[in-house]
């Protein structure tokens, strides 16, 4: 029955088109902030998306989100006269800055690297963390340096820093993505692979029990930056204001400290 | 008014409100931000070659596996299920509770993580070897159900008829009611397979290297470095170049069964 086909297809065309306009349909829903030119999601709210868990950038303690990242963007939203509202999201949405498109948040915070195909997606303030990358290897291993990794497996988490630093500098190694720390330290314990390689501030978070030791620290001239709506120019300056104040009044240097003083 | 003229009446004006609202939903959406975060040509562009030489392949790959482990393991379980030797029922039954009442994700966590720790034994291939064999164990577990539900959906005359021609129960079995009960359960068995395809996107979360990813772990990754959803949408189009043509497909074996009945 070919009508009936024809039907159907068309059926089908009509709801994909209603589903596709329901994603883009939010990015109306963002109401304009004039007052303070920030054009903000909801009026008077710093609304911040995040990928939570991330030790110790972002993290839930008694009810509430905290870390460095975190605590960053409290102080902004302070000097901001804002309130602070979080959203933990999926790191795809962060990453492509999708959850900006669709007026989900107002700013991005967290650890994301700023790369050049990034900066053309979205805006970014000033750098407020510099990446120092390591490597995480059980105290009894014979795992030095980066050179013994040859033939190993390498535990490194999928689209960071950490992951292209492994690529480029552990070629005989065997890297294994994982998509967070959540995945690579039951990775290292269980024995799948040899050792991880990511962030330092995430790494010495394992090295607490004992078993687990850095073999190596790694500079990678890259750095994390908030994430925000490329047109929306005041809220980057503001927030770039709002860092540089931090940086002067020694209250970055006191959140720093909080959470990478080993 | 002529009952037959309402009816026509009342159908016109059902269409009108559907392409009316069809219409009003497409000139309200924002097209070029759709455009720009979900349909970039030169990501799409970019990403094509390695999608089908990576990740379309390995989420084929990894779905006959799973899909051939699970049929093999749900075979055996059904029989089980139906066996006159109660243990047998029982370790059936149990293991059916359990892994159909886990989620397919914490089942690959617990085969990635969990049994290496706590037996010092890691199954072979790796993350991907350990995410199949967690894919076989939960998929063994709904196929079993549907196995049965289909031998005992064949008419207890087929298997009286053939053990009075002199057949014995194994020999019954086989050539008798098992062809039968695939014959009624091929539907429930394609969806089966359909779920299965999209299980392969849950691997993600034993790690994979560059080489193993399926399409979701493409797709994410992707999204990661382009700092753009359109891989994610590429992804969901082959998810549905994969399946459409498949359930086509049995949907043309099952026409074909039918007139064999």
């Amino acid at each position: 029955m070919p009508y009936k086909a024809r039907t159907a297809a068309f059926t089908f065309l009509a709801i994909g088109a209603l589903s596709l306009t329901a994603c883009g349909g939010d990015d109306a829903g963002a109401s304009d902030d004039a007052a303070n030119g920030y054009n903000l999601v909801s009026e008077g709210t710093l609304t911040v998306c995040s990928d939570i868990p991330y030790v110790p950038f972002e993290y839930e303690e008694n009810g509430e989100y905290t870390g460095f990242d975190m605590d960053l963007v409290k102080e902004i939203a302070t000097g901001l006269d804002l309130e602070l509202a979080v959203q933990d999201a999926g790191f795809e949405g962060i990453a492509s800055g999708t959850v900006l498109a669709a007026g989900q948040c107002d700013l991005e915070a967290s650890a994301i690297t700023i790369t050049p195909e990034r900066e053309e997606a979205m805006g970014f303030a000033d750098p407020y963390y510099d990446s120092l990358q390591s490597l995480l290897v059980p105290v009894d291993s014979d795992i030095k340096s980066i050179e013994d990794l040859e033939g190993k497996k390498l535990g490194v988490q999928g689209n960071t820093t950490g992951e292209s630093y492994a690529r480029e500098n552990a070629a005989g190694a065997e890297i294994v993505a994982f998509p967070s720390d959540a995945e690579l330290f039951p990775a290292i314990q269980s024995g799948n692979v040899d050792a991880v390689l990511q962030d330092l501030p995430v790494n010495i978070g394992h090295t607490e029990d004992g078993e687990f030791t850095i073999a190596e620290e790694y500079e990678t001239d890259e750095s994390y930056g908030f994430a925000m709506k490329k047109d929306n120019t005041e809220l980057i300056s503001a927030v770039n204001e709002q860092l540089a104040e931090l940086r002067d009044n020694g209250k970055y240097q006191e959140i720093y400290d909080k959470y990478f003083t080993e | 008014m002529k009952p037959s003229t309402r009816r026509r009446l009342f159908r016109g004006v059902l269409y009108a409100v559907f392409v009316i609202a069809l219409v009003a939903v497409v000139l309200a959406a924002d097209w070029e931000a759709i455009g720009e975060n979900f349909f970039d040509a030169e990501v799409a562009r970019e990403a094509f070659p390695t999608i089908i030489t990576v990740a379309v392949k390995n989420t084929i790959i990894y779905t006959v596996i799973a899909f051939a482990g699970g049929l093999l393991l749900g075979l055996l379980l059904a029989l089980m299920k139906l066996s006159p030797v109660a243990p047998y029922r029982w370790a059936a039954t149990a293991y059916i509770e359990l892994f159909r009442g886990l989620p397919a994700l914490l089942v690959i966590f617990g085969f990635a993580f969990a049994v290496p720790i706590a037996f010092d034994w890691r199954p072979p291939g790796g993350s991907a070897g350990a995410g199949l064999l967690a894919l076989i164990i939960v998929s063994g577990a709904y196929i079993a159900e549907t196995i049965r539900a289909g031998i005992q959906a064949v008419p207890s005359g087929q298997a009286e008829a053939a053990r009075s021609l002199g057949m014995g129960p194994a020999w019954t079995m086989i050539s008798v009611t098992l062809p039968q009960a695939f014959r009624i359960i091929t539907p429930p068995l394609t969806n089966e397979l359909v779920i299965l395809i999209k299980d392969t996107s849950l691997l993600f979360i034993a790690g994979m290297a560059l080489q193993d990813r399926e399409l979701t772990t493409f797709a994410r990754d992707s999204v990661s470095q382009t700092a753009n959803a359109t891989p994610l949408v590429l992804a969901a189009l082959m998810y549905l170049i994969i399946t459409l043509p498949l359930t086509q497909l049995v949907a043309k074996l099952e026409r074909h069964n039918q007139r064999g009945r």
